[in-house]
């Protein structure tokens, strides 16, 4: 089954051709990596998903769903059951960490005591159990990392979208980091959106690997999953 | 996040309380009210309105201005304000005003019970204005001077070049003078005097005030001032002594300056507006203003009045038509400017 | 979000620029223009008041800048002792209605023996307006300073000492903010009216004033006005188009671990000293004046009792007028920031130019279009009053609040997005509590600027429920000098207090931080 799909998808700023008849099919449970060098449009496409930015031309559907199309969002971001990891991680600084997690369960009026659950829950999967009122500033890179995989994850979203969550830690922290995103990913199942331009990262990520040059033009290499 | 709610629930309570403590004051059944705009000094007028106030139990609600600032907020509003009028009264500090909202249409005629003894002369003869307490325009002249000037003409005779001071004519009673004398003289013999008085060297102070103090402290010999500058200058014990000029049989006469009580037209409550006229134009306000600092001298006749003051019947006055004056105060203007600017 | 900005957009514009725009209109349908653009516009009379307003604004802006800039680093960017008073005490006269620090100075040279027309014409109207506006040029150069990447004055200082770095990177880096504080001074000084009438200096705001006492004419009036507006549309375009880019939003500020201090060594005895000499004949010397004016308490207590009222209404208005304006700033700096719909971007030059128009302009606009018989639950109530202010000042808090919400990464906001927060909902979590600093400070601008006012609410101000600012003026006139010295301090104390708790507020949290 097709998770996301580009049809013929052309984006211009101005005079800067960002893609130009792009096309991409992402199977559900794939880990897709887009990796390139920086000002290639990765970050675009995942903004394209996600429904911040719309295709001038061309269609972007979820699940066989079209959620925008020329120059038109269908579908708002916050109805797309996507969930996105930041570049600067967005942690809100004047919440802790649990109402940071939890709230986009708050925005949909879940009940406190469930909401507490959740949270919980999904702060032992990442690993942070028992830092949920800290606030976040006062954590390390890497658990902030976590924070901001937790909060993306609460909503159980069918795809995930990350814009190179681990460019701001260093190599080793970053590598095991990669691995365990990767195990999260087999448990929970989601399809993923990884954005990097670390040729370590994507190898460690993708089950199939998107590059993309400068401007237009594009190639896609499939390649057997590592493990 | 706490402190932030409780700095944000301080706000709200604040405001809340300062509505409740605004408007705790209004009273419960709706009083009667007027609306007046004053142009008279803030500082002499409210004494007034309050005593009317606490006499009649009618409420004013005043707007004040200031003509010694040249701030002209009453007039401006009542024109701006003429399609919808929000004023009663306007109480202006001079009839030139009150000319020129007769002019503009903004005014309506009403005729005081309280105005019969008021001198024609200070009263428009349709009614739309009534004069009242009126200050006199005066010299101010320095006790060392031994022989002192009698005449305005004083400031066109050589004995004086060089020392008299005037307040600059652009503002305020010295335009309304000005247009007075084009108005009586005739425009050739009023501007000649103009000139001729330039080329004596008189001095140009900003304000009446002014023109005071500079002759009290020996700058100056004389200034043409209006009487309450003069009076409070001697009443603070300054070196100066106020002359009421050309007051020879035949001469000029002095040029009076007296309040002028109006009804606005289309008024929203005109039956507190007559009550507040009828206030303003009674011999008891004559009283009131006569002595107070302003020393204003009443339009009645026997009405009290300090010592300083002479009565209106004991002053030769100038026999001028104030809507004349109105007219040619706009005229000259022009005319002012450049004699400002040389 | 879309329809919701837009609403606000449409209604700001309908409140604030279509009363002057319709003023403007009528006076040219009227044909006033053209009957009497001689007299207008070619004059001798004419382009001697514009001379006047231009070349006082004009040496207004040039002095304050030359002294306020490095009074700004001075107080930003070294480690002078006592610096957050020192800049307290030159923000003083800002606060206060300028017609105060006239009569202040004009008591204190009094008493010093000299004439009372010593303090007046361009020289006193300048001197006066420079210690009102000296605080802008400082205060702008101390928070443009923080905007200089630390790292740029470090490459610098390790092949030059402080004076050629400071010469060489930091004005350079700061001049757009230098440039618009100029800018800002040169339009309220334009747009001053009560200190050169005080000291009986003729300048353009002045004379549309006596274009009333004289002719009593209207739309002649509004075309006298029209040289200023017109100034103030250049001024306006300018703004937008050089120096909008580099100074509504910030990329980086730094906090006080990352920001480089001058270290002054010995020269500060002496800088200390002329910082202190400045404060004195900007603030503490006039405010002393006044006090021994009032004389003893039994004054103050009896202009407090004479003029509670007024105090009371003007803190409300005061207040009413804040929250108006901080509510649509902060919309107004959103929609500039996200742009939701087409022209979004052409509120920010409407309410600069609102900003720019002298007050009596907006009140004369403001009286026209709302004294009408169904609009009285308006003009015949306070509301004209804040409505005044909401177009004069929404400048003030719409840019405040644009550039603290461009300070937030857009990635703050989307990530709510992503977990599902609609608009009101992200502006509630979000957007507000992160900005909140800025909103509180909006609010404290907007009050401060409302609490001074004279030319707007003088106007504006419904039958019997005047402000204290008002009735000061109005008691100028033959009050005693006792009555009037007493109400100038009681005014300035309610300002003063205030705003000396929030500064002490700030300066603390800047502090901890």
């Amino acid at each position: 089954m097709t998770m996301v799909a580009f049809e013929n998808v052309t984006l211009r700023y101005g005079e800067r051709v960002i893609l130009e008849n792009f096309s991409l099919r992402v199977k559900k449970r794939e880990r897709l990596v887009i990796f390139g060098p920086s000002g290639s449009g990765k970050t675009t496409i995942l903004r394209m998903v996600a429904g911040f930015v719309a295709p001038e031309r061309g269609t972007v559907s979820i699940a066989d769903r079209p959620v925008s199309a020329d120059g038109r969002i269908l579908v708002p971001p916050e109805k797309r059951g996507v969930g996105m990891v930041f570049q600067d991680l967005a942690l809100w600084p004047h919440m802790s960490v649990e109402e940071n997690v939890g709230f986009g369960l708050m925005v949909r009026k879940v009940p406190k005591m469930e909401r507490k659950r959740r949270v919980e829950e999904i702060l032992e999967l990442v690993g942070l159990k028992g830092f949920g009122s800290q606030n976040p500033s006062d954590l390390s890179g890497g658990e902030q990392q976590r924070v901001a995989l937790a909060r993306a994850l609460i909503l159980e979203p069918d795809v995930l979208l990350m814009d190179e969550p681990l460019s701001s830690l260093d190599r080793p922290l970053a590598e095991h980091l990669a691995h365990e995103i990767v195990r999260l990913q087999k448990r929970v199942g989601f399809t993923l959106l990884y954005v990097t331009h670390l040729e370590e990262e994507a190898a460690i990520i993708g089950t199939r690997r998107l590059t993309i040059r400068k401007h237009t033009s594009s190639s896609q290499t499939s390649r057997p999953e590592i493990f | 996040m706490k402190k932030r709610d409780l700095i944000i629930g301080l706000i709200i309570l604040v405001v809340a309380f300062l509505i409740y403590w605004n408007t705790a004051e209004e009273p419960e059944i709706s009083r009667p009210v007027v609306v007046v705009y004053v142009s008279e000094d803030r500082v002499f007028s409210e004494p007034i309105l309050k005593a009317f106030e606490k006499e009649t139990g009618i409420e004013v609600r005043a707007v004040y201005d200031t003509e010694e600032a040249k701030s002209t907020g009453v007039m401006n509003r009542l024109i701006a304000e003429k399609r919808n009028p929000q004023a009663d009264v306007y109480w202006a500090n001079e009839p030139i005003r009150a000319e020129v909202l007769k002019q503009k249409g903004i005014s309506t005629p009403y005729v005081s019970k309280n105005a019969k003894e008021i001198p024609a002369l200070f009263k428009d003869p349709d009614g739309y204005w009534t004069g009242f307490s009126a200050r006199a325009r005066v010299l101010v002249v320095h006790d060392g001077i031994r022989e002192k000037p009698d005449s305005i003409l004083a400031y066109t005779d050589r004995k004086w070049k060089n020392r008299s001071v005037i307040a600059n004519p652009l503002f305020g009673t010295t335009t309304a003078h000005i247009a007075a004398l084009f108005e009586v003289w005739g425009e050739d013999r009023a501007d000649a005097f103009m000139r001729a008085m330039k080329r004596n060297g008189v001095a140009l102070s900003t304000s009446n005030g002014e023109s005071a103090d500079l002759v009290a402290s020996g700058r100056y010999a004389f200034s043409l001032v209006d009487s309450d500058d003069a009076i409070n200058r001697i009443r603070q014990g300054r070196p100066v002594s106020m002359v009421y000029p050309d007051q020879a049989p035949g001469g000029l006469g002095c040029f009076i300056v007296p309040n002028a009580a109006v009804l606005i037209k289309g008024a929203p409550h005109p039956q507190e507006a007559r009550k507040l006229i009828d206030y303003l134009l009674s011999k008891e306000t004559e009283r009131r203003l006569a002595f107070a600092d302003c020393a204003q001298i009443p339009l009645h006749p026997g009405v009290a009045m300090p010592k300083e003051l002479k009565p209106i019947d004991a002053i030769r006055v100038m026999e001028v038509d104030y809507a004349g004056v109105a007219k040619k105060l706009i005229e000259i203007q022009p005319l002012l400017k450049r004699w400002v600017m040389e | 979000m879309r329809l919701f900005t837009g609403v606000i957009a449409i209604l700001f514009l309908g409140l604030t620029l279509l009363p002057v725009g319709a003023m403007v209109w009528q006076t040219f349908a009227s044909g006033t223009i053209a009957s009497h653009f001689d007299e207008l516009f070619l004059s001798a009379q004419a382009w001697k008041l514009l001379r006047h307003t231009i070349l006082l604004a004009t040496l207004v802006t040039l002095l304050t800048t030359l002294v306020g800039v490095p009074l700004g680093i001075l107080m930003g960017k070294t480690d002078l002792p006592l610096r957050p008073l020192f800049v307290f005490l030159f923000l003083v006269p800002l606060l206060l209605p300028p017609y105060i620090v006239a009569v202040a100075w004009n008591d204190l040279l009094i008493m010093a023996g000299f004439g009372s027309g010593t303090l007046s014409g361009l020289g006193g109207s300048l001197f006066v307006l420079f210690c009102v506006y000296l605080s802008v040029p400082t205060l702008m150069t101390i928070l443009f300073l923080r905007t200089v990447p630390p790292s740029l004055e470090e490459a610098g200082r390790l092949c030059a000492p402080w004076p050629s770095v400071l010469r060489y990177v930091t004005l350079p880096m700061i001049l757009p903010g230098i440039l618009l504080s100029a800018m800002i001074v040169f339009l309220l000084s334009l747009g001053e009216l009560s200190v050169p009438i005080y000291l009986h200096y003729e300048v353009y705001a002045v004379e549309s004033f006596t274009q009333f006492t004289a002719f009593y004419r209207f739309d002649t009036a509004t075309a006298t006005a029209l040289p200023l507006i017109l100034v103030a549309l250049v001024m306006t375009m300018a703004e937008n188009r050089f120096l909008k880019k580099r100074t509504a939003t910030f990329r980086h500020f730094a906090g006080s671990d990352t920001f480089l201090r001058i270290s002054l060594g010995f020269k500060r005895y002496p800088l200390f000293l002329a910082a202190a000499f400045l404060a004195s004949v900007v603030t503490i010397l006039p405010m002393t004046a006044l006090a021994l004016e009032a004389g003893d308490f039994h004054h103050l207590a009896e202009a407090f009792l004479a003029s509670h009222d007024a105090l009371l209404r003007s803190l409300l208005y005061a207040a009413a007028g804040a929250t108006l304006l901080t509510f649509f700033g902060f919309l107004l700096g959103y929609t500039l920031l996200k742009r939701p719909f087409r022209c979004a971007g052409a509120l920010d030059p409407v309410a600069i130019f609102l900003f720019t128009l002298p007050g009596t302009v907006v009140a004369i606009a403001m009286i026209f279009f709302w004294n009408r018989p169904f609009a009285q639950i308006v003009y015949a109530t306070p509301l004209i009053v804040l409505l005044g202010y909401l177009a004069k000042y929404s400048a003030l808090t719409g840019r405040i609040s644009l550039a603290r919400l461009s300070m937030i990464p857009a990635s703050m906001e989307e990530a709510a997005q992503m977990a599902g927060a609609d608009w009101s909902q992200r502006l509630r979590h979000i957007l507000l509590p992160l900005t909140a600093d800025a909103i509180a400070g909006a609010w404290v601008v907007a009050y401060l600027f409302i609490l001074r006012d004279v030319d707007l609410t003088i106007l504006l101000y419904p039958p019997g429920e005047d402000t204290l600012p008002v009735r000061i003026f109005t008691m100028m006139a033959n009050g005693s000098p006792e009555l009037v010295a007493s109400l100038c301090l009681i005014m300035a104390t309610v300002t003063l207090l205030p705003a000396a708790a929030a500064w002490g507020v700030f300066v603390r949290k800047r502090r901890r931080k």
